[in-house]
């Protein structure tokens, strides 16, 4: 594994209202291209997703960013390294430029087409528009910009593209798959296990609080994983989560590993 | 002076509650006997307090009537906490506002030579100042309560930007703020057109001369503005403070 380790949870379990929402996970999530964390609503990913970005807090075990403890680090610096986009994109100003600057407040005109651009929203139409005449699509690109303002090492977006439909989604897809070609890390977090499953390379699939499938998402046979029940106390793992080799191999999982998430 | 009513008048004026129970049995509305314990609680409640004042005008001095003011800060952060349910720290918010508000109005004011020190003076100010500070701190925290509730997702989506919680929560303490002062910058403005204010129209009816009551009235007004903006700030700056946690989150706030 050449790819260096973004975020580490080191047997986290988070535990709301008496409710086990996160359960043990141990995981690994390297630096580059899309990791997708996959599973029905209620499996705990939009939590696992706040926890790397501390708003919210494990109940017992370790997060860590690049090596540290997120306790350690500055938690505003950590916001800007591990830039958050919540599921309901939510805009904070009036002005499509403001949006932009919303966090970044220094940037030049040039600066804020350029980010308008990565994200597919063409300046010359947007630029001057309240960002409440936008569409869910296009807001969505529109927040992307402004956590890209922010200049983030790794982006975590929680459903970005459930609310849209397919046309929007496919766009903000193209979107997220330009900005990871030019280096940027991306995390996302998805009900959808077959739309997860074609944007990312890596997938995690959440049942109740549990990982229970992991691996290169070419690898694995997410509709399988969508139907099995989290309770057959295996984790469907392939081996290289980059999946040069596996790729071929789509039923390679089928040989289950002895699991991996429970605490010894 | 105009005569002051007889203790005989006040008896007459309670045929009146009769009216309103004679209505009340005969519409059976079913709230006599209500009306009956409202008018004998209010009777009871003035002729204590009016005894309590007599006394303390007679034998508090500065002093004492500071005491009291500060006694009645107390109480009213007590009501206040009530609309900031679920913020933490609520009654410390809403008494730091009101004591803030009602100390500096109060200060200004006497230091200004504007009123006396006088325990019949500063008492009746004084209520009327932490009267207006306690409804500037509930509608703030009424505000800042609901903001919470139903801005989360915008808040969070600032803190997720890394902005700072007095940032991302910007938009909301401007909103709570100006909730607060609405109505009494609406009541400033209409003043004398639709109501007769209390202070000029018990001065009036004591027989003090309009064109001097009013004098009263506008100091009233001025300082009960003032009141209103200090208390809806410093409430709204104290209770942000324990709304979000030292990693930057909004805290639970229970609905």
């Amino acid at each position: 594994m050449d790819r260096p380790e973004l975020f580490t949870l080191d047997d986290v379990s988070l535990v709301i209202d008496g409710r086990r929402v996160l359960d043990h996970i141990d995981e690994h999530l390297h630096d580059g291209g899309v990791t997708a964390i996959a599973g029905p609503s209620g499996s705990g990913k939009s939590t696992l997703l706040r926890l790397l970005n501390r708003l919210a807090e494990p109940t017992s075990g370790r997060v860590l960013f690049r090596g540290t403890d997120v306790r350690d680090l500055d938690v505003l610096e950590l916001r800007r390294r591990a830039v958050l986009v919540p599921q309901r994109p939510t805009a904070l100003t009036e002005d499509v430029a403001d949006e932009v600057r919303v966090a970044a407040p220094g940037l030049t005109d040039a600066e804020v087409v350029e980010l308008l651009r990565r994200v597919a929203l063409d300046p010359g139409e947007f630029l001057g528009r309240t960002p409440s005449s936008l569409s869910g699509g296009e807001l969505q690109r529109l927040c992307l910009a402004r956590a890209l303002a922010v200049g983030p090492e790794v982006l975590l977006l929680d459903e970005p593209t459930s609310a849209l439909d397919p046309r929007s989604a496919d766009a903000v897809d193209t979107v997220i798959r330009s900005l990871v070609a030019s280096g940027l890390a991306v995390i996302l977090v998805s009900h959808d296990v077959l739309r997860a499953g074609r944007v990312a390379d890596d997938v995690r699939v959440l049942h109740e609080g549990r990982v229970t499938a992991r691996g290169a998402a070419a690898a694995l046979d997410l509709e399988h994983e969508l139907m099995s029940p989290p309770t057959d106390g295996h984790v469907h793992d392939t081996d290289d989560p980059r999946g040069h080799g596996s790729a071929h191999l789509p039923h390679e999982h089928a040989t289950d590993r002895p699991e991996t998430t429970e605490q010894p | 002076m105009t005569q002051i009513p007889s203790w005989a008048a006040v008896a007459v004026s309670g045929l009146l509650v009769l009216v309103a129970v004679a209505i009340a049995s005969w519409q059976r509305l079913g709230i006599s006997r209500e009306i009956v314990v409202a008018a004998v609680r209010a009777l009871v409640q003035l002729v204590a307090i009016g005894a309590v004042l007599a006394w303390l005008f007679a034998h508090a001095g500065v002093a004492g009537a500071l005491a009291w003011v500060l006694a009645m800060t107390l109480v009213a952060a007590n009501e206040s906490r009530r609309r900031g349910a679920g913020i933490p720290h609520a009654y410390r918010a809403a008494l730091i506002g009101i004591v803030v508000a009602t100390a500096s109005t109060l200060g200004v004011l006497v230091l200004g030579g504007v009123i006396s020190t006088e325990p019949q003076v500063l008492i009746p100010i004084g209520g009327m100042v932490v009267s207006g500070s306690m409804q500037a701190s509930s509608l703030t925290l009424t505000s800042l309560r609901r903001s919470a509730i139903d801005n989360r997702p915008a808040v969070e989506a600032a803190l997720s930007l890394g902005l700072p919680a007095p940032q991302a929560f910007a938009r909301e303490m401007r909103t709570a703020v100006r909730t607060a002062l609405v109505p009494t910058v609406d009541s400033t403005r209409v003043v004398g057109l639709i109501s007769l204010p209390g202070t000029m129209t018990g001065l009036i009816i004591a027989g003090v001369d309009p064109l001097q009551a009013i004098r009263y009235q506008i100091i009233v007004m001025y300082m009960l503005l003032a009141a209103w903006a200090v208390s809806a700030l410093v409430t709204a700056r104290a209770a942000q403070g324990s709304m979000f946690d030292e990693a930057q989150r909004l805290v639970p706030i229970a609905v």
